[in-house]
């Protein structure tokens, strides 16, 4: 009996489309255990889970399209989550109906402000168009971000990271901002952390209480969906 | 119970992606679903059971999903890089002017809509 040929195993091993699969659920759950083990915002899961993907990929030779085509199985769920995103902003109709002017005024005013800020700041020290696309729905909530940046001609993948930056810089700041400018609401302040930090400020707005915590999803939610539905009517 | 939820949350999608590929190109079918499904909520007055524990599920691995997509930075990481410094004051800059202004503004709404409501106790 000769050896097992382990080169080619291996060859196998990469080649099997569950390989893919399988690289995502294993660095998921290691960037999540990493996550909770440290407690630090940086270390966001998608972030970290990525870094391991693409690593892992680098190092075996797998380019990015067959990684993608085999990990489709993972990926087919996005759009499915993105409808679910209806049903958290659905919660929050109470308190949308008894402040809506106030929210609406803030959400909309404070959004095209960062939008236009944001465009104006990088394209003025020359950033590439689809740069710019890419970073024009990062206010938004990740998967809506993506499907924005792809309609207006920007990449999926860059605006995942500037999602990611985002969320962290603003929850970073956050704090430090809003006692500057002496916003003391909970129901203020909690906005602005979802308007402009999205789900990871919105986990630091629950640190704050509870009316602050709700006040930022329903900031996210509601923001994404803005974004969702105006940005690419007028960038497109 | 999760199947049930699912199916609704794919037929919307795919609704959703028929009127993007025929009526309103601008919107991507999954925005599109996801619009629909706050519509139906609405006229529902409610969350079915079923949706509401899809949802829960879906959304708890959400960063899951999202890793797949986000790997493609992997084929645009010289973009990134070429135009690191005009992105990273483009979103500092806007995060330390729109961060105060959204909390200021909200507070100020919030305290004239208690006076008006004060005045008119």
């Amino acid at each position: 009996m000769s050896g097992v040929d382990w080169h080619s195993v291996w060859t196998v091993t990469l080649d099997h489309p569950l390989f893919s699969v399988a690289l995502t659920l294993i660095a998921f759950q290691l960037a999540l255990a990493l996550y909770r083990r440290s407690g630090w915002l940086v270390l966001q899961p998608v972030m970290v889970g990525m870094l391991l993907v693409v690593g892992t990929l680098y190092l075996c030779g797998i380019d990015y399209a067959s990684y993608r085509a085999d990990a489709s199985m993972i990926a087919v769920l996005v759009g499915p989550a993105t409808v679910a995103l209806a049903v958290p902003l659905y919660r929050h109709i109470r308190r949308i109906q008894q402040l809506f002017w106030p929210i609406l005024i803030t959400l909309v005013s404070g959004g095209v402000l960062g939008v236009a800020l944001t465009l104006a700041i990088a394209g003025a020290l020359g950033a590439d168009l689809s740069v710019l696309m890419s970073l024009s729905p990062k206010a938004a909530t990740m998967p809506i971000a993506m499907l924005v940046a792809e309609q207006l001609g920007g990449l999926a993948s860059l605006a995942a990271v500037f999602v990611m930056l985002t969320g962290v810089i603003g929850t970073a700041l956050g704090p430090l901002l809003l006692g500057w400018a002496g916003v003391d609401h909970p129901a203020a302040r909690g906005l602005s952390y979802g308007i402009n930090a999205h789900a990871i400020g919105t986990a630091r707005a629950l640190e704050e209480g509870d009316e602050c915590g709700a006040f930022a999803a329903l900031g996210m939610s509601l923001l994404g969906i803005l974004i969702a539905l105006f940005l690419p009517l007028v960038l497109g | 119970m999760i199947l049930k939820g699912l199916t609704w949350l794919v037929v919307l999608q795919l609704l959703g992606s028929v009127i993007h590929l025929s009526l309103l190109p601008a919107l991507p079918g999954p925005i599109i679903g996801m619009v629909l499904l706050f519509g139906l909520l609405l006229l529902r007055r409610g969350i079915p059971e079923p949706l509401e524990k899809t949802a829960a599920l879906l959304l708890q691995y959400l960063p899951l999903l999202l890793i797949v997509p986000a790997a493609g930075i992997m084929t645009s990481s010289e973009a990134l890089l070429a135009d690191l410094p005009a992105i990273a004051a483009g979103l500092v800059l806007s995060l330390v002017v729109t961060v105060p202004f959204c909390g200021w503004l909200m507070q100020r709404l919030i305290r004239r809509m208690d006076r008006r409501t004060e005045d008119q106790a």
